[in-house]
């Protein structure tokens, strides 16, 4: 009664001026950025927007870079999170211990305190011809010279982005399943299990990897969208052709080249219509989750 | 039995690999930001080179740009923190919450420099591109929707009943922010600072747009100086650019792993 008499309109001006804050920095601006892109893309916006016109979207059809450029994302995305997860969910489960109570617990937060810029700026130095991982397969006389390492760094298959996503995906999914492992109670769970004749394969396939799995839904779709939208460690690890689809988007406003920029605008249109899909999928996700 | 204690030692053995790995990036950074000559195939470079070191000490570049990044970050992160603890209470109590809660989903749809590509012409056009304030607005739009996401669990059914006994008690507005609901939510206004911090502290790709390269935050310097090929230099930016994050998870370990 209190709380329907008293809360039924409680949010007063300073709470107003909280979400218009939130609405002029961040929803205006997105909105606003979204329906530009758009515009520019159907020639209704920009320099050299002279009406209505879907011809830059026809060239989709005809230059295949920016399909290519979004199948290569959506697969180093999923190559990285999928690997990044299996790994981190063994050894979430194989290191509960340390994780809680070891040096490992405060160590494995390191990678994670990389910011986009360092990771790739380290990777290159780590993985390219005459980085440190080429240094060692000298010193045991695997390589002689750096061109014989094998090429990490700028590979068509986006090997070295993969691999520097995952140094910082791995240690935060481990941490997250440790964590869901003690908030969903499954120490209890996996007891209750074993007392019902349940073996430890069957208790880890139908217990433990569904509830930490669904538990952490959300949060893969979003590390996905991360990993798909990632700038920094594409441009200086990525290959030149075809580029993740931040680098191409960027590569195509940023050029002098005016008849390119609709494209980019293109790039922005498509990444986010995904995105916004993805997200959409993660909240619904969380919801049902919390609803339950 | 036995086997038991195999595992154990097992599994000490890859929290060790494991640990180490971890470890690697900052060591290594520490190896390439002292570095002297290092040709290959050496494992170990032929000598000592202080000269990134000595030159931060003496207020080069790069100690204005670590103070530029950590006001520039510090400022976001407040407005994040206290602008998304009160918008995500007006989005919890509206009639409408779920509706405006998934908008406050939307700036985790965008990447950075994509939206950054999209919004420069707006800054262009208020005059805000090139400056930190437009840099600080556009690391905002990411920062202040995470806070309104992060503190939407807060505003929980118990927590409307405790803000109505405040009420019913006679506490006015200001009374119950600075006397229930601030210090009730007071580790979680600490983890969002530092999230926060870290948000804008990372950012490269929209500070490089909005900021037209004027706005030489440390990611800047370190793309910057990688480009140059001057090693040394890129990894101590970058040690000055992990350093923070480094010490604020350590410090907060044990409030993170409750709340991630």
């Amino acid at each position: 009664m209190i709380s329907g008499r008293m809360s039924s309109n409680d949010n007063g001006g300073i709470e107003r001026a909280g979400f218009l804050l939130f609405v002029a920095v961040a929803l205006l601006p997105i909105g606003a950025s979204i329906l530009y892109a758009a515009a520019y893309s159907l020639g209704l916006a920009g320099l050299l927007g002279e009406g209505f016109t879907l011809s830059h979207w026809s060239r989709l059809g005809e230059d295949f870079e920016i399909v290519r450029s979004f199948l290569m994302s959506i697969g180093v995305a999923l190559v990285a999170v999928a690997l990044s997860v299996a790994v981190a969910l063994g050894l979430s489960l194989a290191l509960r211990r340390p994780l809680r109570s070891g040096r490992l617990g405060y160590t494995i937060y390191l990678p994670i305190a990389l910011p986009g810029t360092v990771l790739a700026f380290l990777f290159f130095q780590i993985l390219s011809g005459a980085g440190l991982l080429a240094r060692v397969a000298a010193a045991l006389g695997l390589i002689s010279d750096p061109s014989q390492f094998p090429g990490l760094v700028n590979d068509p298959y986006g090997v070295g982005i993969i691999l520097a996503e995952m140094f910082v995906a791995v240690p935060f999914f481990t941490i997250l399943f440790a964590q869901l492992y003690d908030a969903e109670r499954l120490p209890e769970l996996r007891g209750l299990a074993e007392s019902l004749g349940a073996g430890g394969v069957d208790i880890l396939r139908r217990v433990v990897l569904p509830l930490l799995l669904r538990r952490a839904f959300p949060t893969i779709v979003l590390s996905f969208i991360g990993v798909l939208g990632a700038y920094e460690v594409p441009l200086l690890l990525g290959p030149s052709a075809p580029q993740m689809i931040s680098v191409l988007t960027m590569r195509k406003y940023a050029r002098f080249d005016l008849a390119q920029k609709p494209e980019a605008f293109i790039c922005a249109v498509l990444y986010t219509a995904l995105a916004l899909a993805l997200v959409a999928l993660a909240y619904s996700c969380a919801r049902r989750d919390d609803d339950a | 039995m036995m086997r038991k204690r195999e595992i154990g030692k097992l599994a000490g053995a890859m929290s060790w690999i494991v640990g180490t790995i971890c470890l690697l990036p900052i060591v290594y950074l520490l190896i390439l930001s002292v570095a002297g000559r290092w040709r290959f195939p050496l494992l170990l470079p032929e000598g000592i080179n202080l000269r990134a070191w000595s030159d931060l000490l003496g207020g080069d570049s790069l100690g204005w740009s670590l103070l530029l990044s950590t006001l520039l970050s510090g400022s976001v992160a407040l407005v994040a923190t206290f602008g998304g603890f009160i918008a995500s209470r007006y989005i919890a109590r509206s009639g409408r919450s779920r509706g405006l809660l998934f908008l406050a989903y939307l700036p985790f749809a965008m990447s950075p420099v994509i939206l950054g590509a999209c919004i420069h012409i707006l800054y262009i056009t208020i005059g805000l591109a090139g400056s930190a304030v437009g840099v600080a607005c556009a690391h905002l739009t990411f920062a202040l929707g995470f806070g309104v996401v992060f503190f939407a669990r807060f505003w929980s059914r118990e927590r409307r009943s405790l803000e109505d006994l405040a009420r019913l008690l006679g506490a006015s507005r200001p009374q119950l922010y600075r006397m229930v609901l601030l210090p009730a939510a007071r580790e979680l206004l600490l983890i969002c600072f530092m999230q926060t911090f870290l948000l804008s502290w990372f950012q490269y790709g929209l500070t490089l747009l909005i900021g037209a390269g004027r706005v030489k935050t440390l990611p800047l310097l370190v793309f910057m100086y990688a480009g140059e090929a001057n090693v040394q230099y890129a990894a101590l930016s970058g040690l000055m650019l992990i350093i923070p994050p480094v010490l604020m998870l350590w410090a907060n370990r044990r409030f993170l792993y409750r709340y991630m």
